[in-house]
């Protein structure tokens, strides 16, 4: 109770709120986030599976403005139990046989890229150079979400 | 001579002089031409556009019905050379979006191409690549604003002038292929180079590395560890109940403003999981000589324009975490 009135008596606002894109995204994320837990919670039946879609579908429908983001959301919808954030043991073994190969940097090259189009949401169906700034938003996003997402954890410990 | 072009062509289509200009250049790259009507389609005043797109006006109706025939050969690519140029100076400022492969082939021949002399080069191009097919106004006007952005960016990047052949002209680099499929290549290249020097710096620890290869590696790595990290947070999430208050504004509203970059502080504390290091060993100086730091993250952070402020709070929640996660 305290700390509520602590908190609501320093709280500041932005004025223009819309301006900065990171502040938005982490503002839409956690208003969809947070109630779709606590929603979860209510129903207790939160296994992990149902947390990780809430989570990847909180990262969707903040990022709507990006490929990706569509990319992801097919998929959540379409799946009940999805795998959207692909398991990284693939991607290592991957990347270790490519590095074995000496020769052909230009196939390594290619490799990657495609390495990479697996990790992003929809990346397989786009061509490299859109893939490429694709992954920039999809980073900034992946940074944005961990914040929050630990945030929350931390206040909720 | 690319700018006087633009500026005049831009209001008044029925300078004598730019006309003159076309028709010599006409004349000394075809010696046979001799019409009176070459600029002609150059006057906007001419064209009836419903739509005074300023530039590109001239492009409007005469194109489409003009390449559908094969024998008026010179008359529309009068007309061409001067939207491009008339859009010098405008084009500029356009966005630079990705094209299918035709443009892209367009563009590659175009790109190294100073505009005066590209005239001939961009009609014969033109008239190549379209020939037959009847083209809507828009895909004309975003094909010609296309190829003349290119023109606009890359005619600094034109170094030296090879020989070329007599119908396309195209200027290579030295040393380098002419033919339109490596350009096309070295161009799609180049654009993916400029997209991996951003992710450069998007990913923290990346200036280091030169080469793709290195630089794909570290890119890769970098975001599978931090679907990784938040595998673990939802995991963790699954565990733990929100608190009924929770309001992320609290915290958001104010750290996120007071910076004008936040893309700074926050891949420091999330490279800090990745590397398995801990992010405040090189900012515990200022989390202790800051007057305002909580180790409560609840707790609202004094207001302050520093734009590190945020930081300090960010790296809070990292210290935290990190103490109980590691």
């Amino acid at each position: 109770m305290e700390r509520q009135i602590i908190n609501k008596k320093k709280r500041v606002f932005s004025l223009e709120p819309n301006k900065n894109p990171s502040a938005v995204f982490t503002r839409k994320y956690t208003s969809h986030l947070v109630p779709a837990l606590k929603k979860l919670n209510m129903n207790k039946n939160s296994s992990k599976q149902t947390v990780k879609h809430e989570v990847d579908m909180a990262l969707a429908l903040s990022a709507q403005e990006f490929a990706w983001s569509r990319f992801l959301l097919q998929k959540l919808s379409s799946s009940t139990n999805p795998t959207a954030t692909t398991s990284s043991s693939d991607g290592i073994r991957i990347l270790e046989r490519s590095n074995k190969e000496g020769g052909n940097e230009e196939g390594e090259i290619e490799e990657k890229l495609m390495e990479l189009q697996k990790l992003l949401p929809g990346g397989e169906e786009m061509n490299v150079e859109e893939m490429l700034s694709e992954i920039g938003n999809y980073i900034k996003c992946l940074e944005l979400q961990t914040i929050a997402l630990k945030s929350i954890v931390q206040d909720s410990t | 001579m690319n700018g006087a072009i633009g500026g005049d062509l831009l209001l008044n289509c029925t300078d004598m002089s730019v006309l003159e200009r076309q028709r010599a250049h006409l004349k000394y790259f075809n010696p046979s031409f001799d019409s009176p009507l070459a600029g002609f389609f150059a006057d906007s005043s001419m064209i009836n556009g419903g739509e005074m797109d300023g530039f590109l006006a001239t492009a409007g109706l005469n194109l489409p019905m003009i390449y559908g025939e094969t024998t008026v050969e010179v008359d529309p690519r009068m007309s061409i050379p001067l939207e491009t140029t008339l859009g010098t100076g405008n084009f500029k400022k356009r966005k630079f979006d990705t094209v299918t492969k035709d443009c892209n082939e367009k563009k590659k021949m175009m790109n190294r191409e100073e505009v005066t002399e590209g005239e001939e080069e961009e009609k014969s191009k033109i008239t190549e690549l379209n020939n037959g097919s009847p083209k809507s106004i828009k895909k004309m006007k975003i094909k010609a604003k296309k190829e003349e952005n290119n023109c606009s960016n890359d005619s600094s990047k034109v170094t030296k002038e090879l020989e070329k052949t007599d119908y396309i002209h195209v200027r290579a680099r030295r040393g380098q292929a002419t033919d339109s499929h490596s350009i096309a290549e070295r161009v799609r290249r180049e654009k993916i180079s400029e997209r991996m020097k951003f992710l450069q710096d998007l990913v923290p620890g990346c200036d280091k590395i030169t080469g793709k290869a290195g630089m794909l590696d570290e890119i890769i790595n970098y975001v599978q560890s931090l679907q990784r990290q938040i595998e673990f947070l939802s995991m963790k999430l699954a565990v733990v109940n929100p608190r009924p208050d929770f309001d992320m504004d609290d915290i958001f509203a104010k750290e996120v403003v007071s910076t004008p970059m936040t893309v700074v502080p926050s891949p420091e504390m999330v490279h800090s999981g990745y590397s398995h290091e801990m992010v405040n060993s090189g900012y515990s100086n200022e989390m202790v000589n800051s007057g305002y730091v909580h180790f409560n993250p609840m707790q609202q952070v004094e207001t302050s324009s520093d734009p590190l402020s945020c930081f300090n709070v960010r790296h809070i929640y990292s210290f935290i975490m990190f103490h109980h996660l590691i």
